[in-house]
Order: C-alpha cells, then sequence, then structure tokens
C-alpha cells in the first residue's frame, strides 16, 4: 500500500514560518520606511518654505529700481537650477527675470503653493514640480519665485534604495534558508515513511526512526512507535486468539470426521443411513477444507521469510500447469490453450506457492466457463515483468466486484451455482503478496475475466530460459 | 501384527488414531509425551510412529532429530496443526518419512499408515510390476494390458507406477497429488478424479475387468480382481 508522498501537495512548517516571517519583515522595514520618507520630506518641505518665506519678505518690502537690483544681485548668488524669478505686471505679461511666462494655475493670494507642473517650456528651470509664489510689489507689478523641491526626490529615491537593499537582503537569504530548511525535515520524513512503508507491508516489529535531537519529529516519531508497540500486542492477543480458536476446532473435526466415517462403514451398503451418512462425511471434507484454507492464509500472511525462494523456469511450470488442468477442461467441454513465448526469464519465487496460484486461478476459469468456452494460459515479457494472464469466456467480473472478489469468503452472485470454496483468490492473493507481485483483474478478450499475475523480474539480469 | 506407537498429547486425537489403526488390524501403544514417547520408540521395536509435531516436554521434530541419529529407522508419519511448506519441509528434513496436517480425515492417516507399513514391498531391484494382467516395465515406461500395449502420457505412467507399487492399497487424492504432482496444496476434488478417470479409461477397456477401484469416501486402489 503506498503512503502519501510528502514531497508532493504537502509543505513544511518551517518554510511557513520562514514565509511568515519574510512577509512580517518586509510589511516592518515598509512601515518603518514610509514614517521616515513622511517626517523627513515634510521636515525638508518646510526648510523650502522657509528660505521662499524669506526671500519673499525680503522681496515685498521692495520695489522699483531696488527691487531690480536685488533680484539681479541673488540671481548672481543663487543656483540657477534651483531658484528664478520672474516680473510681471498687472496684466501678468513678463518684464524680466528668467520666468518667461506666468505659471498656470499659480493663485495671486501671496502664499507659497506647490505645483505639479513647473514651468514646461523653459530651460533650466524645474520642470517637474516646484514651490511657487507670487507676490504683489507696491509699484503694481507681480513677483515670482519659484523653487525647485528636488532634494525631497534624492531623499524619497534614497529611502526606497534603502528599502529595496533591505528588502532583498531579507528575501534573498530567507528563500536560501527555506531551502536548507525545508530540505532537511524532508529527508527526515522521507525516513520515517521508508519505514512506515515497511510496517504498513506486514513487518509490525518496525519501528519509525529516532534522532539524537529529540525535535518535535522525535516527538511524534516516539508517540506513533509507542502506539506500534500496543497495536503489535494487540495483534498477538488476537491472533493467539485465533490461534486458540483454531486448535481447539482441530480435534472435534477430526473426530467427527473420524465418527461420522466408522459409522458408514459399520453400515452395510443398503442401510438407510448409508446415503445421509456419506453426505455428511462430504460435508464435513469440505468443511476439514475450508478450515484448512484459512489457516493456510494466515500462515501465509504470517511467513516473510523468503527461504523458499528460488530461480524457477516459467516455462516449465506453466506447461505443467497446462498439463494438468487439461483432463479437467476437456471433460467440461472447455478449450484450454497455453500460449506463451518461446523463452520466459527465469523467476525469483516459491514453485509450489506459484504453482499454487495459478492453479487456484485456471481453477477458477475453468469452473466459471459454461461448456464450449474457451480457458486461455498466456505468458508475456516486458522490461519490467513477465505476465501471466488466465482469460476466460464465462461471464467475466464486473468492474465493480473487482476489488471484492480478493475477500476472503467472497462470492459473486454468479459463483452461487458452482461449488467452490471461495477462498481461492484470498490464497492467490496472499501468495501474491508474498511475492511482490500483483494481481490484476480485468476484462478478457475471450469476454470474460481475466486475471493476470505480473511478477517482476529479478533485478539482476536472468539468463534466457 | 504390526505394532504401531502413537506419540500425541491431546487424548481426542489420540483416541481417533488408536480406534482408527485398531479397525486396520494394528496393535497400537499410545504416550501422551514427548519423554515418554521417545523412550518408547527407543526401545519398543515398533513398525511405525505417529508423531505429533507440538508435544509437551520433548519436541516431535527433536524425537525424530533424535531417534535417526540413534540409526533408528522406524518409520514416521508426522502429524502437525502446522501446514505451512517450511514447517512440512522442515519435519521430512529431520527424518520424517511422511507429514500430514491436522485436522485430517482418520482414513487418510490410515491410509499413509498403510502405505509406510509396506513401504519397503517392492524391492529396489525389481523391474517390473504386475497386478493382474497389467504390467508395467520400470525401465523402458511400458505398459501393457494382456497383449495390447497402453499409450501413456508422462503424468499417467506415474500415477499408474504409483498405485501399482502399493497395489492392493488405499491411496488417497491427497497421496496422489504429493505423490505424482509433488504439490501439497488442494486442488479440489475432482481434479485427481479426471485424472483417475483418464487413466481407468487407457488400462480398464470395455469388457476387461476394472482393476481401479474408488474406495467410497477416501481414494483409489488398484488390485487383482477379488
Amino acid at each position: 500500500m503506498p503512503l502519501p508522498n510528502p514531497s508532493k501537495g504537502w509543505s513544511s512548517s518551517t518554510s511557513r514560518l520562514l514565509a511568515l516571517y519574510s512577509f512580517l519583515f518586509v510589511a516592518w522595514s515598509s512601515i518603518l520606511m514610509g514614517v521616515l520618507y513622511f517626517e523627513v520630506s515634510s521636515y525638508l518641505n518646510k526648510l523650502t518654505r522657509h528660505s521662499m518665506l524669506q526671500r519673499q519678505h525680503l522681496f515685498a518690502h521692495m520695489s522699483g529700481k531696488q527691487l531690480d537690483d536685488a533680484l539681479l544681485a541673488s540671481e548672481a548668488f543663487e543656483q540657477r537650477s534651483f531658484d528664478a524669478y520672474g516680473l510681471f505686471d498687472a496684466q501678468l505679461l513678463p518684464l524680466g527675470g528668467r520666468i518667461g511666462a506666468f505659471p498656470a494655475g499659480l493663485k495671486l493670494d501671496g502664499r507659497i503653493h506647490e505645483l505639479k507642473q513647473c514651468l514646461v517650456d523653459t530651460p533650466h528651470l524645474p520642470q517637474d514640480s516646484c514651490d511657487a509664489v507670487a507676490i504683489h510689489i507696491t509699484d503694481g507689478r507681480w513677483l515670482v519665485l519659484i523653487r525647485d523641491n528636488g532634494s525631497l526626490f534624492v531623499v524619497t529615491r534614497i529611502i526606497l534604495d534603502a528599502l529595496l537593499w533591505g528588502i532583498s537582503l531579507t528575501l534573498i537569504p530567507g528563500f536560501a534558508g527555506w531551502y536548507l530548511l525545508r530540505r532537511r525535515p524532508l529527508k527526515r520524513i522521507r525516513a520515517v515513511q521508508a519505514s512506515a512503508e515497511l510496517i504498513v507491508a506486514g513487518d509490525l516489529t518496525h519501528r519509525l526512526p529516532l534522532s539524537a535531537r529529540r525535535d518535535e519529529l522525535d516527538m511524534l516519531a516516539a508517540i506513533v512507535n509507542a502506539m506500534l508497540d500496543r497495536i503489535e500486542r494487540l495483534m498477538h492477543e488476537v491472533k493467539g486468539v485465533c490461534d486458540n480458536i483454531a486448535h481447539d476446532l482441530r480435534t472435534p473435526l477430526t473426530r467427527l470426521r473420524a465418527q461420522l466415517y466408522r459409522m458408514r462403514q459399520q453400515s452395510g451398503e443398503d442401510d438407510p443411513l448409508a446415503e445421509p451418512l456419506d453426505q455428511a462425511i462430504a460435508d464435513t471434507d469440505t468443511l476439514m477444507a475450508r478450515f484448512r484454507g484459512l489457516l493456510r492464509i494466515s500462515e501465509l500472511e504470517d511467513r516473510r521469510r523468503r527461504a523458499g525462494f528460488v530461480e524457477l523456469d516459467p516455462h516449465g511450470l506453466l506447461l505443467e500447469l497446462h498439463d494438468f488442468y487439461l483432463p479437467l477442461a476437456e471433460d467440461g467441454g472447455i478449450q484450454l490453450t497455453l500460449e506463451q513465448p518461446a523463452s520466459l526469464p527465469a523467476l525469483n519465487g516459491d514453485r509450489e506457492l506459484l504453482f499454487e496460484a495459478l492453479a487456484n486461478l485456471v481453477g477458477n476459469a475453468i469452473k466459471f466457463t459454461p461448456e464450449g468456452g474457451q480457458v486461455r494460459i498466456l505468458a508475456s515479457v516486458d522490461e519490467q515483468a513477465v505476465s501471466v494472464a488466465v482469460d476466460d469466456s464465462g461471464p467475466g467480473i464486473p468492474s465493480e466486484e473487482r476489488e471484492a472478489v480478493l475477500k476472503r469468503f467472497y462470492r459473486s452472485d454468479e459463483g452461487h451455482r458452482h461449488a467452490g470454496f471461495g477462498l481461492g483468490l484470498s490464497i492467490v492473493s496472499a501468495i501474491v503478496d508474498l511475492h511482490g507481485y500483483r494481481l490484476l483483474i480485468d476484462a478478457s478478450p475471450l469476454g470474460g475475466a481475466r486475471l493476470m499475475l505480473r511478477c517482476a523480474r529479478p533485478l539482476s539480469p536472468a539468463a534466457p530460459v | 501384527m504390526p505394532r504401531v506407537l502413537t506419540i500425541e498429547d491431546d487424548a481426542v486425537t489420540a483416541q481417533e488414531i488408536v480406534a482408527e489403526l485398531s479397525s486396520h488390524g494394528l496393535e497400537v501403544d499410545w504416550a501422551d509425551n514427548g519423554r515418554e514417547g521417545l523412550s518408547k520408540a527407543i526401545g519398543g521395536g515398533y513398525d511405525l510412529i505417529t508423531l505429533d509435531r507440538m508435544l509437551p516436554e520433548v519436541d516431535g521434530l527433536t524425537i525424530v532429530t533424535t531417534l535417526r541419529s540413534l540409526k533408528i529407522t522406524t518409520p514416521i508419519l508426522m502429524i502437525s496443526a502446522l501446514s505451512d511448506v517450511d514447517e512440512r519441509v522442515r519435519g521430512l528434513r529431520a527424518g520424517g518419512d511422511d507429514y500430514l496436517t491436522k485436522p485430517f480425515a482418520s482414513d487418510e492417516m490410515a491410509a499413509r499408515v498403510e502405505v509406510l507399513l509396506r513401504r519397503n514391498s517392492v524391492p529396489v531391484t525389481q523391474t517390473r510390476l504386475q497386478v493382474c494382467d497389467l504390467e508395467l516395465d520400470l525401465i523402458s515406461h511400458e505398459a501393457r494390458r494382456g497383449e495390447q500395449a497402453l499409450n501413456l502420457l508422462p503424468t499417467e505412467y506415474k500415477l499408474l507406477e504409483y498405485l501399482m507399487r502399493h497395489a492392493g492399497q488405499v491411496i488417497t487424492r491427497m497421496m496422489i497429488f504429493e505423490e505424482v504432482w509433488g504439490y501439497h496444496f488442494d486442488p479440489g476434488t475432482n481434479l485427481i478424479d479426471v485424472h483417475i478417470g483418464r487413466l481407468r479409461k487407457k488400462i480398464d477397456s470395455p469388457g476387461q475387468t476394472p482393476l481401479i477401484r474408488t474406495v467410497r469416501g477416501s481414494g483409489y486402489a488398484i488390485a487383482e480382481p477379488v
């Protein structure tokens, strides 16, 4: 039974935590930088306005020639790209200064305004945003002062740069750490998965690995291990009970059969009890056969050793199988054929058990195929496995019943008409599990059921037989 | 009268074994534990031992091993609750001659005992078997009934040889499957019947006295007609 693969669709808690931390860090630095930006820019803004106010006050009390001289003098001292002035007459037509046209949208209220679009067509002056003020001079003219507030953009850029660096310096090590940190737990999870698969495969004595670190994963593994201890003990108890029941049944069954047999021996051929006694003996035999079948399955499921495994030739096994069932098939008016390639690679397995499994499949196929039908044993080989399919032209197995037929004592409605143990496929299933093979149930090209054993080839390349 | 020792700790099972074997005209002694069983087996001069695999005090497997290491060759039928193939192999390798799983039919057990008791009735040097006018050449693998040569398939030959080596004895279906095919599972009763039917058709042609007899409930026997 495959366990869910932890690397697909599962995310580790470490990576989730790292992502959360990174997100929090980015959010926090953004807020910090935002506040810093806001404070610094409003301070710088205040400084700019302050210096403009100073100039405004200086020039506001001048007029006529005095103003013109003061403006010329200040222009010589001031940086050309930051500050500029322009003189306009009462109709706002330019009289002097570098500002060639009255800035659009500047209110004539003597207050400093921030203009989004400053002086588009005047060279060497701020193009985008600037602070500007229009001052009414006593001689009736208008003085326009502008000052670039570009230093604010520089601050913005510095702060944005800092933010970018900060974020990238957080995120890059974050991602690297995330990658490294998630690998380690995943590696351990995979080790746990490998152990769990062994346990699922039936080795209940196996336990999850514990590391020396005693971390959360180890705590979890220790809890699971404690649980497994308990399960193993319970299984042993259940098995003990089953063995006791089996033991208690064996003796009465043996005795029942023996007594019936003795009564039958003592009764003559014309005794009226002869027939019911024969029937009782036959029923007891059936009972004993089923009982042995059940014991056999639990023994097979118990068995983990592969001591009986040999390298075997499937070719000979299949020929023997065919010969064994041919008379039965012919008596039932069924055509039994064997098709196999000229050579099949050797398999590693228990010859007797494999024969039993295949015999069950062929026996079932013959049993469920009506007279005049066909049963075919078809062997094929591909890269991974040697497949042996048993096809019949019987009623087939409906796809919804294909899982269920492997269960103990399952019998399809069709099956009630035939005598059988209902355990056959469970025995096949147990044998297949023991070998690590697969049993596939499908529709057969002959019209009935196809039961196929996929026998994985041994890893070492076997010589063709 | 052949003497049989039954080593079996379960009283009911032992009783059945004793009753069944006595009805076959055998003298049966019973030991209910391994220690007593072993000492009887060593000193008793029995013709056959039925031995439970799991016994108190001394285990069945130990008894077989001990007897064989003492060069005591008394045939041993092991009767075990363990039906696993490995278990059977272990029992036979230790020196058991046959292996039967519980629950068993008493006639099956008796048939096996009879075969073991007379297992050396056909000398190794013998090259042909004969029952009435049916002859089997063990060298050339040829069979003939009277003047008529029989054309047997390899399995049919093996089956006939097995029956003829134990002529006059009841051979059960399970024994046939184990001996002729070498497998130990339950193939379903009628499979062996079908194979016997085939063989019968070949050797008992219409008009001839049938030689293969069906023993009701138990199995088959080949014998001179009475």
